[in-house]
């Protein structure tokens, strides 16, 4: 990881958490599931582009659970965020620049890729990291069609939303 | 060392994620409640599922077995059967009537028939002579001229006996003759085989006067030494007078077909050695 700042990282790891834990996760509990906006996979998207995907997969389980601990769920956040680090590779992989990456692109970040390439990746990567949060917080398929499909593409759309202004307003570069 | 290594390094995202997602199913199932109640049904469920398929399976692997001693059984129901409906005709004495159908009271009745399992090696049904061998002789207590039936009829007459094995005269033979009767007259008859269809016997010496239908049970008569009486023998198919005669011939359908010989009962009668030598003190006399 030559290079690479690992600072922004962390804040963004720290920055997530407390907006998930503070401020989301009890919105969800207000509307009892029906907003729920996940915001920490940012911080698991953002990771360099060039980390290997085990250490990508390990660092989407230890924000989850950091989620999970603070919100009292251990395992569902972890498991969504674990999942999310290896979908995250198979989408980098796919979505390759021609050419492959160079260290000119330091994060996934429509700053280097595009806003059509971001919008693409970010929408499969949150529906497969939503998708699995609720099926992990349902544990039975019993639920699928009735809460866990409607509920994961609410979520979706919410956080699509978010997400995106999150990205204008910041633009993070490194 | 190395190749596990190279494995990491190619499928190390994958292995790391399976690792992790493992750990994660176990937190959730264990410090969630809705999902440990969840995954502890279905893994009731799921194992009740499983050990039922493993009674299944080991009972269908016990059926041989099972057989065997349901056969065994059978042998020993029968066997208190047909003494039953021996024991059913009261003994009587002038004054006392002791209705003795205890059958398991040995003090009152006189087990007659014993039956034997045994099971039918080889069978033949198209020659005019048939026979058939069995798994059982002399050790487990088969003699000569003894009856041999199956639970729904007739299967012949035991010939000759080795240690282990014995040969039957089936009820397809020429000289097997079995006293048989109508169930609902007392009359009584020979069943012989006239070498027709291997299905059907001849009920003879049946007195023309008896109103005969298709469909009438005939069973084994109460005169038989051999055979349990009572014991099914077959249906009455068609019945025609003897030229020159006042008995009937019925063509009698029996019951259990004689190329199905599998499991077989010999009936060993316990007085025959005794009513052997009664008749036998008669036909001297005669002389």
């Amino acid at each position: 990881m030559n290079g690479v700042n690992i600072f922004p990282n962390i804040w963004r790891f720290i920055g997530l958490t407390t907006v998930q834990v503070v401020i989301l996760s009890k919105v969800a509990l207000a509307s009892n599931g029906y907003c729920n906006i996940l915001v920490y996979p940012l911080f698991i998207l953002f990771l360099p582009v060039q980390l290997a995907t085990p250490a990508a997969v390990f660092l989407g389980f230890l924000i989850g659970i950091t989620v999970d601990l603070l919100t009292g769920t251990p395992g569902v956040n972890a498991s969504a965020g674990a999942l999310s680090g290896y979908i995250r590779a198979i989408l980098l992989h796919r979505y390759a620049p021609r050419g492959g990456y160079t260290a000119k692109e330091p994060i996934p970040a429509p700053a280097y890729f595009g806003w059509r390439w971001f919008i693409i990746v970010t929408a499969i990567f949150f529906g497969a990291h939503i998708f699995w949060y609720f099926s992990m917080a349902y544990f039975t398929p019993v639920y699928l069609l009735k809460q866990i499909l409607p509920q994961s593409a609410l979520a979706w759309v919410l956080t699509m939303i978010i997400v995106l202004l999150y990205t204008r307003l910041f633009h993070p570069k490194i | 060392m190395h190749s596990i290594i190279q494995l990491f390094i190619r499928h190390g995202g994958l292995l790391t994620l399976v690792v992790l997602e493992m750990v994660c199913f176990y937190l959730i199932s264990t410090y969630n409640d809705p999902q440990r109640q969840i995954s502890s049904a279905s893994w009731t469920k799921y194992s009740g599922q499983f050990l039922q398929w493993k009674t299944e399976w080991l009972d269908y692997l016990g059926l041989k077995e099972q057989n065997e001693r349901l056969r065994d059984q059978v042998a020993e129901l029968g066997t208190q059967l047909t003494n039953a409906r021996l024991a059913a005709v009261p003994r009587r004495d002038t004054f006392v009537f002791q209705a003795t159908v205890d059958t398991l009271n040995r003090k009152f009745t006189r087990p007659e028939f014993i039956l034997i399992p045994a099971q039918v090696i080889s069978n033949t049904i198209s020659g005019s002579n048939n026979w058939l061998m069995i798994n059982r002789g002399k050790r487990d207590g088969v003699q000569p001229n003894t009856g041999v039936i199956t639970a729904d009829g007739l299967a012949g007459i035991v010939r000759y006996v080795s240690d282990d094995f014995a040969m039957v005269m089936s009820v397809l033979h020429r000289q097997t003759k079995i006293s048989a009767a109508l169930k609902k007259y007392e009359y009584f008859g020979s069943l012989v085989w006239e070498g027709n269809k291997p299905q059907m016997m001849t009920l003879t010496d049946i007195p023309s006067h008896l109103k005969v239908k298709k469909g009438d049970t005939v069973q084994v008569s109460r005169y038989s030494l051999m055979f349990p009486p009572g014991h099914v023998a077959g249906t009455v198919d068609s019945a025609y007078l003897q030229p020159g005669s006042n008995f009937l011939s019925i063509l009698v359908k029996l019951s259990q077909h004689p190329a199905a010989f599998n499991h077989v009962y010999v009936v060993n009668n316990k007085f025959s050695g005794q009513i052997d030598s009664l008749q036998q003190l008669v036909k001297d006399e005669r002389r």
